[in-house]
């Protein structure tokens, strides 16, 4: 064997390049896959450092729990506290301004968890203006920022109580917070600088902050809201959680616990106990016999009786608790307060003798309520005064009011400073003795009943419960019960308060996606399968200049199956030299393409972060299936060799007669195949211009395989033909009719040339993008020119006067809002599930649609659960707990998400709860491709504390788009307001698509240029076989270029067959894009490349030929 | 050239082959003429340069010296496509082996010599190709491939295909050497009768004394002479 080997070395040599090309090819797109998620891990790692864990969450807590936990016994853990902020950047001086930009508040504790890493500490501020921030080097990029520059950070100011409550309101003066600052240093994007906790391959815009120093302007010293936790990549989650669970104080949970007068008070920093902390305290009462009065106090704006009122007092909702309590009502003659009916009320004997009111007198109670949109309302309730209650007990006491900014801290009542305007004026000498004398005691008491009606909102319906203990217990026992025993008894995660595995969560995520390898695996697919069948091809043609020794074997008696393992072995051996340089070339091509990605292709992965990670087994695989295909391939061309009889291989007669029933089976193929396709198209035609495109797929398909069974049938009939009209066109005809000859290998070029066709020209089609009409309500815009987001959620409607004129919008910017519609999603963050996001979503962000967004519909669906004539309704579906309706973009359901109808996407709900968010509908290439659409009723239900709106789609004239946008950014800078053109949004994500179109059809065009070598390898092989015959035609007088036109014919036809028929089913399979009004398709490049195609073709074969024809005339004539 | 002059003249032709080192002469100056409507039979053991002169008149080969002069035309005077040309034009092949192809029918195999020059292709090839098809006996057969055909019919479709063109110079390289005896005899009687009747000059290489004896003019070749048989 090494002989042959050696004596064919040239043949083999090109066999084995052959196997190089496809191994290189094959190994080398999963080594692609590999680098993508090696690199996405790598990116991870970094920006992580040696944070396993992280909390960070709604709720703010002791930034002292971190040392804690540090030094919980067995723990073995590093915790670092920080503030979290989502705000924005600029730099006033140069005009540049950044939103998105997170603010992290830290401290030296963190530093700890990036050991590398020197300048993630703040230097002492010498001579420098202003405090020190580290800004991430992409930050510092967009604000064209350096070490010494100053800049203004704006922050979203982040309170305990609600925003969305009346108290808790904040206009623009305090939604937001800033610092100015001056960077002290910048820190890497791949490290502490690329800090951020979703998935996401973009750098993240950081900005680090002194922790005391964030803390002090957020007025929120010693508090933290989220803990790095390094766990020295153990899992620790159970230990750390129970640590946590032991750490937590009453504090930490936002609970208040204080004992008036024997009653243990339990209250809630954000003014409204939630119901879970309640029911926690109600178990502990119970259990420790103690009764519980449940209480809401709410602030009044008037109470009025017969035309004499008082202003600004509060009003406790209540049912008076039992006679024996220490702490009651009673009435002005000493009686226990009898149980409120409904439509009573209490006056306390301050305002009863005020109002001068007496019992069965009608009473007009006003107060303001706040609408979804922080509209600010006033309603009025009409009780009936069923008595007067002394100025004892709870008739006039203080603890029943929460403690309340603005207000409970205010030295009178003329000195508030409320969140909703308030007429100081109204306020008289008396109000201001009361304010002395009972501060913030309630002047009246309705039922508990009656007030919860009046005045729950989403996060509660209590401000205080107050527990009278039994007579066995103290009160500071009960309390300090409550304190020690509640935060164990309340599970932290379901307050808000669980730990992510982030590094576990992020290597989970570096798996991608979309598996790269399987990408560039199907993009490469026509290569790979171009390069098995040269390699198998060009064995051929070996074993083929060979046949009169394999009939020489024969003949001396040598058994098929031994010639065939003879063959085999030479061809495994030279095949495993080819893959062997393969895999060196996998390597070399899988650089290529992350070049390419990195660069051309960048658009597709949006980052030029990927290096070359190569995993053993990724070579180990991609070889063996090259090693096996190129196997096939050679087996198949020795078998096929030796089904010729000894003597007519000795004669050196290789080509072998095919079957003559199989031109038959053909034409019937071709006939079905064709009425297929006919039916298809048919079918799409008839189905109007939402035509399915995969009839059309289908259709062009049938085509496809109809033209190449025509093709076979011609190509093995026997057609009788008088030829006596041959023409001056002749040598064409020749050449076709000499495709006759071998229809196998005539079919297989043609095929593999019209198989590439069909995908260039079906890629090629669909490259020219579309023109987005935004204004189309059916369009993937719904009809909103603008989609906006905030860095800081906005309180207000930007709809309304009121609201513009909180968020300290100017005249011009309220001008430029005028005949438009804003409606504002609630935004859940989370991962970007779209194609621009490379790491796999592994909790993606959710919209919430607000009821008149419903409403208004829009959009198109691709498909939903029911058809409806608007199927956003189905989002308003009761599909039982924990599982909400939601829509989501169909290429992100099924690309990155991996979902579809009926599939439930999980995540975890604010308690830490999962829950399943159930796809209803899918949209046909929409804006939405980042996010999980439910309705703002689902998201308010599970997301309770999510205040504010984050994104905005904004309905105008799109001419007024870019006016708007301006007038909005400028006047909302401070809440990092970007409005983003809907077709550019649209724009982006069809690059993306556009970009592995690119790919697909790049590698398609490699493959398709190796079929045009296999062409000329085909060519080659005819005219070696034939060289006698082309031996004879020089005798008879042919011209020997006359004979390279007879060959260039022959090939001319079959890549003109091939590239006709695959043009002519791609078109048909892209007819639906191609008759959408808005598809623009790039005829002349798609022209250009099948021209260029036929023209490489006819190059190769030009070449091949060169060498091909018998110079020996006389020689080759003899048989030599 | 004077009109009178002989059809085919072939002075002191020398061919060599070199070996390495040596040179080997094949043909060793051959000299000899013919004109219009007489016949050659080459004979001589094998190696003794029989095919060679043939494919040295035919301009299939040139010659290391010496001339071939046919219809006053010298080959050697000829470049690659004048000599194609000359192929077409003036001579006529008959290969031992038919080399007809095998995708094209009888027809089209005997058309295939008027598209080496598709601009000189005579306006009657395909009535002439019929006629021709018809006098070797294949008027039935013209629409059937070469596997469809016996051996004897082959080389008759080889024939009429040689003489297509109308060739001033038919050319028999054993044209009747893989044949069987009486196959061979009436192969043979149709050259002699396509000679005769169309007037060209044959020469025919052959092992076979049966076809040599019917020629009125031999030589045989030794040692790369030529001495009349």
């Amino acid at each position: 064997m090494r002989r042959s080997l050696r004596h064919y070395w040239r043949g083999h040599l090109a066999v084995a390049l052959g196997a190089a090309v496809a191994t290189a090819v094959l190994a080398g797109a999963l080594v692609v896959g590999d680098s993508v998620r090696g690199s996405l891990a790598a990116l991870a790692s970094e920006r992580l450092g040696r944070i396993d864990y992280v909390l960070a969450g709604p709720r703010l807590f002791r930034a002292a729990l971190a040392d804690e936990l540090t030094s919980e016994a067995g723990l073995g853990v590093d915790v670092a506290p920080a503030l979290v902020v989502r705000g924005t950047a600029g730099r006033p001086d140069r005009g540049t301004r950044a939103s998105g930009v997170t603010v992290w508040g830290i401290d030296g504790r963190l530093a700890r968890l990036y050991p590398g890493e020197p300048r993630l500490t703040f230097p002492p501020r010498q001579g420098s203006l202003f405090p020190p921030v580290l800004l991430s080097e992409s930050l510092a990029r967009e604000l064209s920022a350096a070490a010494g520059d100053s800049v203004l950070l704006s922050f979203e100011s982040l309170s305990e109580i609600p925003k969305e409550t009346l108290i808790g309101r904040a206009d623009a003066e305090r939604a937001t917070r800033s610092l100015r600052l001056t960077v002290a240093a910048v820190l890497p994007d791949r490290g502490p600088g690329g800090l951020r906790l979703d998935a996401g391959q973009s750098a993240a815009a950081n900005a680090f902050v002194e922790l005391p120093r964030l803390a002090r302007a957020l007025e929120l010293a010693g508090r933290a809201n989220a803990l790095l936790v390094a766990a020295g990549g153990h899992d620790v989650a159970g230990t750390l959680e129970a640590a946590l669970a032991r750490r937590l104080t009453v504090g930490d949970l936002g609970l208040e616990v204080s004992i008036d007068r024997g009653t243990v008070v339990v209250e809630s920093r954000e003014l409204v106990l939630p119901e879970r902390a309640a029911a926690g305290v109600r178990v502990l009462a119970q259990e420790t016999g103690a009764a519980v009065s449940p209480v809401l106090t709410y602030l009044a704006n008037r109470l009025e009786v017969g035309g004499r009122w008082i202003p600004y007092s509060t009003v406790a909702a209540l049912d008076p608790p039992a006679a024996d309590a220490a702490d009651r009502l009673v009435l002005v003659d000493g009686a226990p307060a009898p149980p409120l009916g409904e439509g009573e009320i209490y006056l306390n004997e301050w305002a009863a003798e005020d109002l001068a009111a007496t019992p069965g007198q009608e009473l007009e109670l006003t107060y303001f309520s706040l609408g979804p949109r922080d509209e600010l309302a006033t309603a009025t309730a009409r009780f009936r005064v069923k008595g007067v209650v002394a100025m004892a007990g709870l008739g006039a006491n203080g603890t029943l009011t929460p403690e309340m900014p603005g207000l409970s801290d205010a030295e009178s009542m003329s000195a508030w400073e409320p969140p909703f305007p308030v007429d100081l004026g109204l306020i008289r000498d008396r109000d201001e003795d009361y304010w002395d004398a009972y501060r913030a005691a309630p002047k009246s008491f309705v039922g508990l009943a009656a007030g919860q009606a009046l005045w729950r909102n989403r996060f509660g319906e209590l401000t205080s419960l107050r527990l009278t203990p039994s007579p066995e217990v103290d009160a500071a026992a009960l309390a300090a019960r409550l304190e020690s025993e509640l935060p164990r008894r309340l599970a932290p995660g379901a307050q808000g308060l669980s730990f992510q595995a982030v590094s576990a969560l992020a290597a989970q995520g570096a798996r991608g996606a979309t598996d790269f390898g399987q990408l560039f695996l199907a993009f490469s697919f026509f290569l790979i399968v171009a390069a098995a069948l040269l390699t198998g091809l060009l064995f051929r043609l070996v074993v083929e200049g060979r046949a009169r020794e394999v009939g020489l074997l024969g003949a001396l008696g040598f058994p098929a199956a031994r010639v065939k393992r003879r063959f085999l072995a030479e061809g495994l051996a030279v095949a495993g030299l080819g893959v062997a340089a393969g895999l060196a070339g996998a390597v070399g091509y899988a650089r290529l393409l992350l070049l390419a990605l990195a660069t051309v292709w960048r658009p597709a992965v949006g980052t030029s972060e990927l290096h070359l990670h190569v995993q053993p087994l990724s070579l180990v695989v991609g070889g063996a299936i090259a090693l096996v295909m190129v196997y096939l391939a050679i087996r198949g061309a020795v078998a096929s060799l030796l089904r010729r009889e000894p003597a007519r291989l000795l004669a050196g007669e290789i080509a072998a007669a095919g079957p003559a029933g199989r031109a038959r089976a053909s034409r019937w193929l071709a006939l079905v195949l064709g009425l297929a396709g006919l039916g298809l198209a048919a079918a799409m035609l008839g189905s109007g211009r939402g035509s399915s495109p995969a009839l059309a797929f289908g259709a062009g398909a049938c085509l496809l395989g109809a033209g190449l069974a025509a093709l076979a049938a011609w190509a093995r009939g026997g057609g009788r033909r008088i030829a006596d009209r041959l023409s001056r066109a002749g040598v064409l005809r020749l050449g076709a009719q000499a495709s006759r000859r071998s229809p196998g290998r005539s079919l297989l070029a043609a095929a593999l040339v019209a198989s590439a066709s069909f995908v260039l020209v079906t890629v090629g089609a669909q490259r020219g993008g579309r023109h987005f009409d935004v204004a189309d309500r059916a369009s993937g815009a719904g009809g909103f020119p603008l989609i906006a987001e905030s860095s800081v959620p906005l309180l207000q409607d930007l709809n309304r006067p009121e609201g513009r004129r909180e968020l300290g919008l100017d005249e011009e910017a309220a001008a430029a809002l005028d005949g438009t519609r804003v409606y504002p999603l609630r935004l859940v963050p989370g991962d970007d599930a779209s194609c621009l996001n490379l790491y796999r979503p592994q909790k993606p962000r959710v919209l919430g649609l607000p009821p008149e967004l419903i409403e208004r519909g829009g959009f198109s669906f691709q498909a939903s659960a029911r058809s409806l004539d608007n199927p956003w309704r189905l989002l308003e579906e009761d599909l039982g707990p924990n599982v909400v309706p939601a829509v989501l973009d169909a290429n992100s359901a099924t690309w990155i998400l991996k979902v579809g109808l009926g599939d439930d996407v999980v995540l975890d709900d604010e308690a830490g709860k999962p829950l399943r968010l159930r796809v209803v509908g899918l949209l046909a290439k929409s804006i939405f491709q980042s996010e999980v659409l439910i309705s703002e009723a689902a998201l308010l239900r599970h997301f309770p504390s999510r205040a504010g709106y984050s994104a905005f789609l904004i309905e105008a004239p799109p001419e007024r788009a870019p006016t708007l946008t301006e007038a909005l950014e400028r006047s909302l800078a401070g809440f990092g307001f970007d409005a983003e053109a809907t077709a550019d949004r649209l724009a982006a994500f069809e690059q993306v698509e556009q970009t592995y179109l690119s790919t697909f059809q790049s590698l398609g065009g490699l493959g398709l240029l190796l079929g045009t070598v296999g062409l000329g390898v085909i060519l080659l092989r005819n005219a070696l076989e034939r060289r006698k015959e082309l031996a004879a035609l020089r005798a008879l007088g042919f011209p020997v270029r006359r004979l390279q036109g007879l060959l260039l014919a022959e090939n001319a036809f079959l890549l003109a067959v091939g590239l006709g028929l695959g043009t002519a089913a791609a078109l048909l399979a892209v007819a639906p894009h191609l008759r959408e009004q808005a598809a623009t398709v790039p005829w002349p490049a798609l022209t250009a490349t099948l021209a260029l195609v036929f023209a490489t073709g006819l190059a190769a074969s030009g070449l091949v030929l060169r060498g091909a024809l018998p110079e020996d005339l006389v020689g080759t004539l003899k048989g030599e | 050239m004077p009109n009178d002059s002989p059809r085919l003249v072939v002075e002191d032709l020398v061919k060599e082959y070199r070996l390495g080192d040596r040179a080997l002469r094949v043909l060793d100056g051959v000299s000899f003429s013919l004109d219009a409507g007489e016949s050659l039979a080459v004979t001589g053991p094998s190696g003794s340069g029989k095919s060679t002169l043939l494919h040295l008149l035919g301009g299939l080969d040139r010659p290391s010296s010496g001339r071939v002069r046919v219809a006053g035309r010298d080959l050697a005077e000829m470049g690659e496509r004048e000599l194609a040309r000359f192929r077409n034009r003036e001579v006529g092949f008959v290969f031992q082996d038919h080399h007809l192809l095998p995708q094209y029918t009888v027809l089209e195999n005997v058309l295939l010599p008027t598209l080496a020059f598709p601009r000189d292709r005579p306006a009657d090839a395909a009535a002439r190709a019929r006629e021709l098809l018809v006098r070797v006996g294949l008027g039935e057969r013209v629409a059937h491939r070469p596997a469809e055909l016996s051996g004897g019919e082959r080389q008759r479709a080889a024939v009429a295909r040689a003489l297509v063109m109308q060739p001033s110079l038919l050319l028999g390289d054993e044209p009747t050497g893989s044949l069987d005896r009486a196959t061979a005899a009436r192969v043979a009687d149709l050259l002699f009768d396509l000679h005769r009747e169309l007037g060209t000059v044959l020469v025919v290489v052959t092992h076979s004394p049966e076809i040599a004896t019917r020629f009125p003019r031999r030589f045989e070749l030794a040692e790369g002479r030529c001495a009349a048989a």
